[in-house]
């Protein structure tokens, strides 16, 4: 307290305003020596283990060896009786528990403070003893921490509560012993205990649902008094509910609705969350909870308000009837103080009003954008695109809003946002676009982001050709050349020469501009201009097409690569062949599957900008396989099937998952299992696999040496492909073979002696789909007419299993793996005939063209016509279909 | 310190500080005779293995005491040597029944003896044979002979019989032990 004063009085000199500032380590460890000397000096030694906290808060690293010696001299403190130090002692103690080694040196001096009698230290040393304890510690003082959690003074119980939560994960076998005390915890008086006692029942249980089941009806019975612990019991039961079927009926269901009417507003508030966000509810069911949340969009605290607003922002996203009848709460906080509010309410008005209070809404808001921050803009940006999609014919008004966004000033993802939100509206809406490119076109005229820059001129350099008046965008891109950073006149002078390829009349006046680039300064705005003229001088169709419209089709991390090999190979016989690069997949990003709702929400991170070259996951792939001997000269890997496929039922004592990595004359199976069992130990785990087709050669397997519990590992099978290359499909059964070792749960030590055991998994198909890459066309017909009719097929289907166009569509797609052009994907749904452009490559290396005329009438008639460089890859690409 | 620590301190009321580093193998009754030799209010019943350390105090006529109790378990052992440089005097505890690892005993105290921080200082080590009362315990001139402490030459050294339980033989080693820092 003392010295607290002190700084005080410091800061008000003004001379140091935090005296901890620029300390120095080493410095600060010298001074930790002080803690040998007797007597001792409490006061001074406080203010040396402060500077230490603050300098490992700092960041600072601390080595083993100093952390240590610091750590010792500081158990000499123990023999100090002043509270305070020994406070700080443990502070210091949990800080360094980490670091230093052999810091079980102060267990019993933690033991007998946590028992002691001064109540100033025990529920801190519990917290410090846990930190340093260990499996084999804990057994020891596994009797002191179970008494600990039914004393009666509450912050022991709390501490020794909140000690075996975090003890659990390591050493569950230990803690799970101690749920007769966490029960008697859970009777507490005290709110906080209640709370904490509530939460480590149900961790203990919560991987068995029975338990957990009873852990619910039992204390929605009895009634909790801590409004801490309810709101606990209503996330939990919500988790539980999540994977029940019928939801309405259950008991469990009746408990959360209970709870709106509980006295505590934040209980209501929880179990209102719960409901809305349940999985399996049926809307009609949403109103009692959507009812309560209207009632706090009036409550006079900010809070709860700004709860409730949340909230129903998000349920309005995919219900956004069910709101409605908050309407005119929310219109009341339109104008509320609290613009964060204000902001929620409007963007939810716009999800759940009609089309004629957009015009209203969208005035009100622009009242305000400038006093609100970027992170609830982007909040109005998304909720702008959302309304784009639902009326389209209110393009205009949005557009204009969005324009106007646009000139305002904000940050990189707020501009991101908006610009990222009129590609969407433009995609979607042909009538936007014209309208959307020209504000773009505007923004960059006036544009600090070079990666939006370079992303918009992308995008005209795409649309831009095949407007209606393409001349007029010359202008702002030829602007760019002139007055932009290198980056930016690269991506113009791309744009230019696209318009130049695609527009016959407009190439001669491109050649003129792109001629004044040769002569820039930098070295890729030049190459790429002499590339793109020399090209548009040819007068080729087939040549622009391939090499202006269409572009470089291949991983960029894959060509790294192979260049890197082909150059470190001093033998150079034959030319680099671009047919040895992987093709490009989609970022790695963009496939991570979301996970699941966590117990506790926490708000995702904006995302940074990426690095400018992403591995995609297949890149990660090839790197992996390339490490393995076995694999070595397979060459480079073709393709990876997108989706692992599960071999196994969900909750089965071996959990398999299966990767097919095509390569040109064989397949890699990669199996990653996972063993689930804690008293077992897999050895030598491989999959064997037995093919439907004789042609379809087992190679080799690559076992697995030990697969411990609860820990991935991978085996794999490399298979390889029949000569006939016709032969494309197959159906493998699978086996999972391994040797068992039993083992004891709690120290994983296997016995000597395994036994052989199998264990029969589902069914691998490959299929045609697995043998072709996507690939985009950017100019389908130029690319259809370039192919040539040399090895085309066609054929005619009644599809008579489909019911729509569009369902037709995407099973086509899915059975020949290849990637739809022009937007054919997107079936118009006035019309009754559709037509679908795809374009991939098959394995080898070869292009391949479909053109599939669809009529519905009934059932789906289908017309398919394959191009390829190879007649047998045609005659296999349309049997996919067959 | 405030002024009547001072005070009492010039006068000669206070009493000395007084840092002790008591050792000896697990299960010899380190922490019993520690327990015993602190007053019968603060004394506990419930002793159980030492795992590290533990501080304890206790007074006697002139000095107050500061013991470090440290654990003599095997792997804890090498870590006495981190409180031998604080320590004015050291508090050895033999098992006297314990014949078989009277040999351990003394390859710890040999350890003890040619540490840095020990060797060249005048540091007193007072021994209990502990567990007298035991049929098969050793007196403590056979516990000396086995221990060779006639080579313990230039550090004053002193042996006596002990049981922690009944507390007996105790303040004759206290006795001894504060006798040795009013010398000094
Ligand atoms: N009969 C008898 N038993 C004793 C005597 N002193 C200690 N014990 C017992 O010996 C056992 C060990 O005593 P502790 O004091 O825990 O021994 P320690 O040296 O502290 O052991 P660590 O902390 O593991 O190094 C206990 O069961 C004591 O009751 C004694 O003088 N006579
Ligand atoms: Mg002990």
């Amino acid at each position: 307290m003392q010295y607290l004063r002190r700084d005080k009085k410091d800061e008000e000199d003004g001379s140091q305003s935090n005296p901890f500032q620029n300390l120095d380590k080493s410095a600060v460890l010298q001074e930790a020596r002080t803690f040998n000397e007797t007597p001792i000096n409490p006061r001074k030694c406080i203010h040396i283990l402060t500077k230490i906290l603050y300098v490992l808060n700092q960041g600072q690293h601390l080595g083993t060896t100093e952390a240590t010696e610091a750590f010792f001299a500081m158990t000499k403190l123990f023999q100090s009786k002043d509270v305070m130090l020994r406070r700080m002692v443990y502070l210091a103690i949990k800080e360094l528990a980490n670091i230093a080694e052999d810091v079980i040196i102060v267990t019993s001096s933690l033991t007998k403070d946590m028992t002691g009698k001064e109540e100033m230290y025990r529920a801190s040393a519990i917290r410090a003893l846990c930190k340093i304890t260990d499996n084999t510690m804990l057994q020891g003082i596994e009797r002191y921490l179970k008494q600990a959690i039914v004393d009666k003074n509450a912050s022991v119980s709390s501490a020794s509560l909140v000690s075996a939560l975090h003890l659990m994960k390591p050493n569950y076998d230990v803690v799970k012993r101690w749920v007769n005390e966490a029960q008697e915890a859970v009777s507490s008086d005290n709110t906080m205990v209640q709370y904490h006692a509530l939460g480590l029942l149900y961790h203990v249980k919560k991987n068995d649902r029975l338990a957990v089941s009873k852990l619910i009806f039992k204390y929605t019975k009895q009634s909790l008094r801590s409004p801490y612990a309810v709101c606990m019991l209503i996330r939990i039961a919500s988790k539980y509910l999540d994977e029940e079927p019928e939801v309405a009926d259950s008991p469990v269901y009746d408990f959360l609705e209970s709870c709106l009417r509980h006295k505590s507003e934040m209980v209501i508030y929880e179990a209102a969350r719960a409901l809305v966000n349940l999985k399996n509810l049926k809307s009609r069911d949403l109103c009692p909870a959507i009812s309560v949340l209207q009632l706090f969009l009036s409550s006079p605290r900010p809070t709860l308000r700004f709860a409730a607003v949340r909230t129903l922002n998000k349920v309005a996203m995919t219900q956004p009837m069910s709101v409605t009848t908050c309407n005119l709460d929310l219109e009341n906080l339109i104008t509320d103080v609290n613009r964060s509010i204000a902001t929620l309410a409007i963007t939810t008005l716009l999800k759940t009003g009609n089309e004629s209070s957009v015009d209203r809404l969208m005035k009100q808001i622009s009242s305000f954008m400038s006093e609100i921050s970027d992170e609830f803009k982007i909040v109005v940006v998304d909720a702008i695109r959302s309304l784009c999609l639902k009326f389209p014919r209110k393009h205009h008004v949005m557009m204009n809003f969005l324009s106007s966004m646009l000139r305002d000033e904000g940050g990189f993802d707020y501009k991101k946002a908006i610009v990222d939100t009129i590609i969407t509206i433009i995609e979607e809406n042909s009538e936007a676009k014209e309208a959307g490119l020209g504000h773009l076109c505007e923004f960059i005229e006036d544009c600090e982001h070079t990666v939006l820059a370079t992303r918009i001129l992308h995008l005209l350099g795409r649309e831009g050709p095949r407007s209606q008046n393409p001349s007029k965008y010359i202008r702002f891109i030829y602007n760019r050349v002139i007055l932009e950073n290198a980056a930016v006149r690269a991506a113009a002078v791309t744009s230019l020469a696209k318009f130049g390829a695609h527009c016959d009349s407009l190439c001669s006046s491109i050649l003129v501009l792109l001629s004044r680039c040769l002569l820039d300064t930098d070295d890729e705005v030049r190459d790429r201009a002499t590339f793109y003229v020399n090209i548009l001088k040819e007068k080729e169709k087939a040549l622009s097409s391939g090499y202006i419209l269409n572009g470089l089709q291949v991983s960029i991390v894959g060509l790294e690569r192979a260049l890197y090999a082909y150059v470190k190979d001093s033998t150079h016989t034959a030319p680099f062949d671009l047919k040895t690069v992987p093709l490009a997949t989609t970022p790695m990003k963009d496939q991570v599957v979301k996970p699941g709702k966590t117990a506790i929400e926490t708000p995702s991170a904006p995302t940074k900008a990426s690095a400018p070259v992403a591995a995609t996951r297949q890149d990660v792939y090839a790197e992996q396989l390339a490490a393995i001997p076995q694999f070595s000269k397979l060459g480079p890997l073709f393709r990876s099937s997108p989706k692992p496929a599960e071999l196994t039922e969900s909750e089965t004592e071996y959990v398999v998952n299966c990767v097919k990595h095509v390569f040109n004359d064989h397949i890699v199976f990669q199996f990653d299992c996972t063993n689930t069992l804690n008293d077992q130990i897999l050895e030598n785990v491989k999959v064997e696999m037995e093919p439907s087709d004789s042609d379809f050669e087992v190679v080799c397997y690559v076992p697995r040496p030990s697969l411990p519990y609860n820990t991935p590992g991978t085996t794999y099978a490399l298979i390889k492909l029949p000569q006939d290359a016709s032969s494309v499909t197959c159906t493998f059964t699978n086996t999972l073979k391994f040797v068992v070792k039993d083992c004891d749960p709690s120290s994983g030590e296997p016995d000597e002696e395994g036994y052989e055991d199998e264990y029969v998994l589902e069914d691998i198909d490959v299929l045609v789909a697995d043998h072709v890459q996507r690939v985009h066309k950017t100019n389908f017909l130029a690319s259809w007419d370039e192919i040539g009719d040399e090895c085309e097929m066609q054929d005619t289907y009644a599809l008579t299993q489909m019911t729509s166009l569009e369902e037709a569509v995407k099973q086509i797609i899915e059975y020949l793996g290849m990637q739809p052009c022009e937007r054919s994907d997107k079936v118009n749904t006035d019309k009754n005939s559709h037509a679908l452009l795809l374009a991939g490559v098959f394995r080898g290396g070869h292009d391949v063209l479909v053109r599939a005329r669809l009529a519905f009438d009934q059932g789906v008639t289908m017309n398919i016509t394959v191009r390829s460089d190879d007649a047998v890859v045609s005659e296999v690409v349309l049997s996919a279909v067959g | 310190m405030g002024l009547f620590d001072k005070l009492a301190g010039w006068l000669g009321l206070k009493k000395k500080e007084m840092n002790v580093l008591c050792i000896g193998l697990d299960n010899s009754g380190k922490t019993s005779i520690i327990n015993k030799l602190k007053p019968d209010k603060s004394q506990t019943q419930d002793i159980v293995p030492t795992v590290g350390f533990t501080v304890e105090k206790f007074m006697s006529q002139s000095l107050n005491f500061t013991v470090f109790d440290m654990s003599g378990q095997g792997r804890y052992r090498n870590l006495w040597e981190h409180y031998y440089k604080t320590a004015q005097a050291v508090i050895f505890v033999l098992d006297s029944s314990d014949r078989l690892r009277m040999v351990v005993a003394k390859e710890e105290l040999d350890i003890l003896l040619q540490h840095s921080e020990i060797a060249a200082r005048r540091v007193p080590i007072l021994f209990f044979a502990n567990k007298m009362d035991c049929k098969e315990a050793l007196s403590p001139v056979q516990c000396s002979q086995k221990m060779g402490l006639d080579a313990i030459l230039n550090k004053p050294w002193h042996i006596c019989a002990s049981n922690a339980l009944s507390g007996e033989g105790l303040t004759d080693g206290v006795d001894w032990l504060t006798d040795q820092i009013r010398l000094s």
